[in-house]
């Protein structure tokens, strides 16, 4: 009996010893929620198309937004590969997140828009995969109530609205959104030599920018809110508003026939016409540095990027690719949002160099205003709003 | 034989260590050897087993000092010289990763190591003790103890240590060793730039507490103006609900007043629903293009919207006011019971004499309320200070101004400190305004439950 019962505890070791040999390969991935379908069937393929090894991948749901402020609460339990929005690049750089792409790099440098790689590259040193080029946005509108020539001022379109009693939608408390007139004013935002925040949103232009927030704010046609509020109210109160390619389709289903999206307007700035820039932000995937098998993330984190899967985004959810040959695809050629997405780029600035402490002065200057809080003038505001950023 | 005087209460702080002296002077070559041995002397007198447990704690002890506490002890003064390396590996063709030093964990074990070794020298002082015991017990001629007996009092005279063991090991490893931690982060530049693995931190002595206070204005202004409108809400929130409530109270329990279980249970259903369910809908309600604003356009009561939650002042009022609405029913449920225990001969002699309502409210409900009810005003105000729910669900401490750090205008310190570790990372600030939230509430706790009438008049208390 004693020797059964040993027989059988040798045969049990050996049987565990021997799984143990053929290597599994156990990856984490982080995707936003929308993304959790599509990643599988992704990883699936994946799975498929490397038999050589035994892949156990797990999901999680971080969306691109929070994947930094996840990522840094503990290094060692986020995903091995794992999406992110490119303002994040240089906070995760610190803190030593990210592996240099190493493998492959040149194939992927040449795949993908010169923009998107500058997004993800640091000095000459590629970080990350670009996933999409279209964190950006643009304008959409009513065709039935603004026309083409009145689209292309801010001021014709709010003149636009308020004759059709409507109104115009931007979420100026909003450092992504306000950026715009600041940096189409010609404001810079940077990193000095120690890696801290510039940024000359004070200067003359920017008070200039400043000013003309405050005419748009005070507008009668103005009207501000989170998505909810534009894609709720667009076609009925709101005939024209800005935001991104993620509305899309909700607001073509309310818009209909009268769809219609372009690249931003100019505004009235000390003057003249000026126009408005916007942030290029891109979508990247990230190979955490305390992965255990560096090797097979960076595979994965390559194929969930590539061109076939940017394709495939593209088509499950009307993601914009950054990819040169989906770009071409003719499916997303014909998307208005994406086209529109496309215009507005040759005035957008990488998002880059901004970094967290950026957020909540642009957004406190951008309340200021929406409240019609005039008891500081915007010299002052702005001020303070740089003292804040460059703290 | 001399006899052992142990020192008196007043000297106790030195009392142990005088013992120890004593001890070695009058111990002989067994028990002094226990100073350096622990259990020597136990297994001299024949106390193997638990001679030889003083000894494996030993030993185990010093294991754990060579083998893992030592390479965070010894970077304790710099924590960590060298972070995280990266090598460039031909064969793999990638950068490989050599952990380097993590300021995080050298702080954190260096704190538990520091602990243990503390509860390593109360084990030696018990090694030594024991073990002077047996020598005196050898002496006086009497049978020394066996385990068994000495384990059998711990069910006995004992029992104490037996019950309190686990808890009190319980409450070093979970609260007192994350406190120190968290309090040692306040001195070193644990931030955004700072992050481990990647980067590591170090000490920078009170850097962070003179940028709160003055040498970084931003920095200080913020801190000053929420510290300000925490106090000025603490103070609000805890009184509007404590007067509301016992008004409330009062109206319910008044005589003639029909239904009072229906109408008590119809407040305290309120509670049944999770009060950040109520407070997430209330901010939806309240937002600038909400129901509650598009209602009141729509019947033509307003022109444009009311910013609840966007404007300065208004955004402090309504912060209130929904406060008021989810903490009634609590203190109402609280006084009714105080109430109801008031005794009616105090009302009915207060009527015959002809006191108005009013005076009988001032002289005889609140004063009975207020001996009662302090330290749980107490507890409520500090709640209030450290309020994160309300503030966080309504406003998200906006409306966010420029001259703020990372802060808005209904911010209060608690808020401002999540914004501050979880958006920002800046750890190290956060951890310097936690101290002070913790010397505000603490003081302010002490300082009035010693005055309150429930402490000094407590043989009064009917």
């Amino acid at each position: 009996m004693k020797k059964l019962l040993s027989l059988m505890l040798v045969l049990g070791m050996l049987l565990s010893a021997g799984s143990a040999l053929a290597e599994t390969v156990t990856l984490k991935v982080w995707g936003s929620q929308d993304d959790q379908v599509m990643l599988q069937e992704m990883v699936e393929a994946f799975k498929a198309a490397n038999p050589d090894k035994e892949y156990d991948v797990s999901f999680g749901v971080v969306g691109e937004g929070d994947a930094k402020t996840k990522y840094l609460e503990d290094p060692e339990e986020a995903a091995d590969v794992f999406a992110f929005a490119n303002d994040q690049l240089y906070d995760l750089l610190n803190a030593d997140a990210l592996y240099e792409v190493t493998i492959n790099n040149d194939a992927i440098v040449e795949a993908n828009v010169p923009s998107a790689i500058e997004a993800a590259s640091s000095g000459d040193h590629l970080y990350a995969y670009p996933i999409t080029a279209d964190n950006g946005y643009f304008l959409y509108y009513d065709k039935s109530v603004i026309s083409e020539e009145q689209v292309k001022t801010l001021d014709g379109i709010l003149e636009a609205c308020s004759d059709a009693g409507k109104k115009m939608f931007m979420d100026v408390s909003n450092g992504w959104y306000i950026a715009s007139f600041f940096i189409g004013a010609g404001g810079e935002l940077g990193l000095d030599e120690n890696g801290k925040q510039t940024c000359d949103f004070n200067n003359e232009a920017g008070v200039a920018a400043g000013e003309a927030i405050k005419a748009f704010t005070a507008h009668e046609a103005f009207l501000t809110g989170d998505d909810s509020i534009l894609t709720g109210g667009i076609g009925t109160t709101i005939a024209a508003g800005v935001s991104g390619t993620w509305n899309a389709e909700a607001i073509k289903e309310k818009l209909g026939e009268n769809y219609a999206a372009t690249k931003l307007p100019t505004f009235t700035c000390a003057g003249e016409q000026v126009q408005m820039a916007s942030f290029a932000g891109f979508k990247l995937m990230g190979v955490n540095t305390m992965t255990e098998y560096p090797e097979e993330a960076m595979a994965l984190a390559d194929w969930l990027t590539n061109e076939e899967n940017q394709l495939k985004r593209f088509k499950m959810r009307s993601i914009g690719p950054s990819n040169i040959k989906v770009m071409e695809n003719e499916e997303v050629k014909a998307d208005i949002a994406l086209s529109a997405l496309a215009e507005q780029s040759k005035f957008a600035v990488s998002q880059k160099d901004v970094l967290g402490n950026y957020w909540a002065p642009a957004e406190a200057f951008g309340t200021t205003m929406e409240a019609k809080d005039y008891s500081k003038d915007i010299q002052t505001l702005l001020d303070e709003m740089v003292a804040g950023i460059t703290n | 034989m001399p006899k052992f005087i142990p020192a008196g209460r007043d000297r106790q702080s030195f009392a142990g260590i005088r013992e120890i002296v004593n001890i070695f002077k009058q111990g002989d070559f067994a028990t002094r050897s226990s100073f350096l041995i622990m259990g020597f002397g136990c297994i001299k007198r024949k106390q193997y087993i638990k001679g030889l447990l003083y000894f494996l704690m030993q030993v185990a002890f010093i294991a754990y000092m060579l083998g893992f506490a030592n390479q965070y002890l010894s970077k304790i003064s710099t924590l960590g010289t060298e972070a995280m390396r990266r090598e460039w590996s031909e064969a793999r063709q990638i950068y490989v990763r050599t952990p380097g030093d993590n300021s995080m964990l050298i702080l954190l074990f260096s704190v538990m190591s520091i602990l243990l070794i503390i509860a390593f020298v109360f084990i030696w002082r018990a090694n030594i003790r024991s073990c002077y015991k047996a020598q005196q017990y050898e002496k006086l001629g009497k049978l020394q103890p066996t385990f068994k007996a000495e384990i059998k009092t711990l069910l006995n005279e004992r029992f104490h240590i037996t019950m309190l063991t686990v808890p009190s090991l319980m409450i070093v490893a979970f609260t007192i060793l994350p406190i120190i931690f968290m309090i040692l982060i306040a001195f070193t530049n644990f931030d955004a730039n700072h992050q481990p693995p990647g980067k590591l931190f170090t000490w920078v002595g009170f850097k962070n507490f003179t940028d709160v206070f003055w040498s970084d204005p931003l920095i200080s202004n913020t801190f000053g103006k929420i510290l300000g409108w925490t106090l000025i809400w603490a103070v609000f929130a805890t009184f509007t609900n404590y007067f509301f409530g016992m008004i409330l109270a009062i109206m319910i329990n008044k005589k003639g007043v029909r239904l009072k279980k229906m109408w008590r249970t119809i407040f305290v259903i309120t509670i049944a629903v999770p009060q950040f369910v109520s407070l997430m809908l209330m901010s939806q309600i309240l937002h600038d293009q909400g129901p509650l604003n598009m209602l009141l356009q729509k019947w033509g009561f307003i022109e444009s919207n009311i910013p609840f939650l966007t404007d300065i002042t208004y955004a402090r009022i309504t912060v209130i006011i929904v406060n008021i609405w989810v903490g009634i029913p609590y203190t109402m449920l609280i006084t009714s019971g105080i109430l109801m225990n008031i005794p009616a001969d105090l009302y009915e002699s207060a009527s015959i004499d002809g006191a108005s309502p009013a005076r009988m409210f001032f002289s005889i409900t609140l004063p009975y309320m207020l001996f009662v009810t302090t330290p749980y005003l107490i507890t409520s105000f500090v709640g209030n200070i450290n309020n994160f729910n309300v503030i966080y669900l309504l406003t998200k401490g906006g409306p966010l101004v420029t001259d703020y750090y990372q802060a808005g205008k209904t911010d209060l310190l608690v808020t401002w400190l999540y914004k501050l570790t979880v958006d920002k990372q800046n750890y190290s600030l956060a951890s310097t305004i936690g101290i002070f939230v913790f010397v505000i509430c603490a003081s302010l706790s002490l300082v009035v439950y010693n005055m309150s009438g429930s402490v000094k008049r407590e043989e009064e208390f009917q």
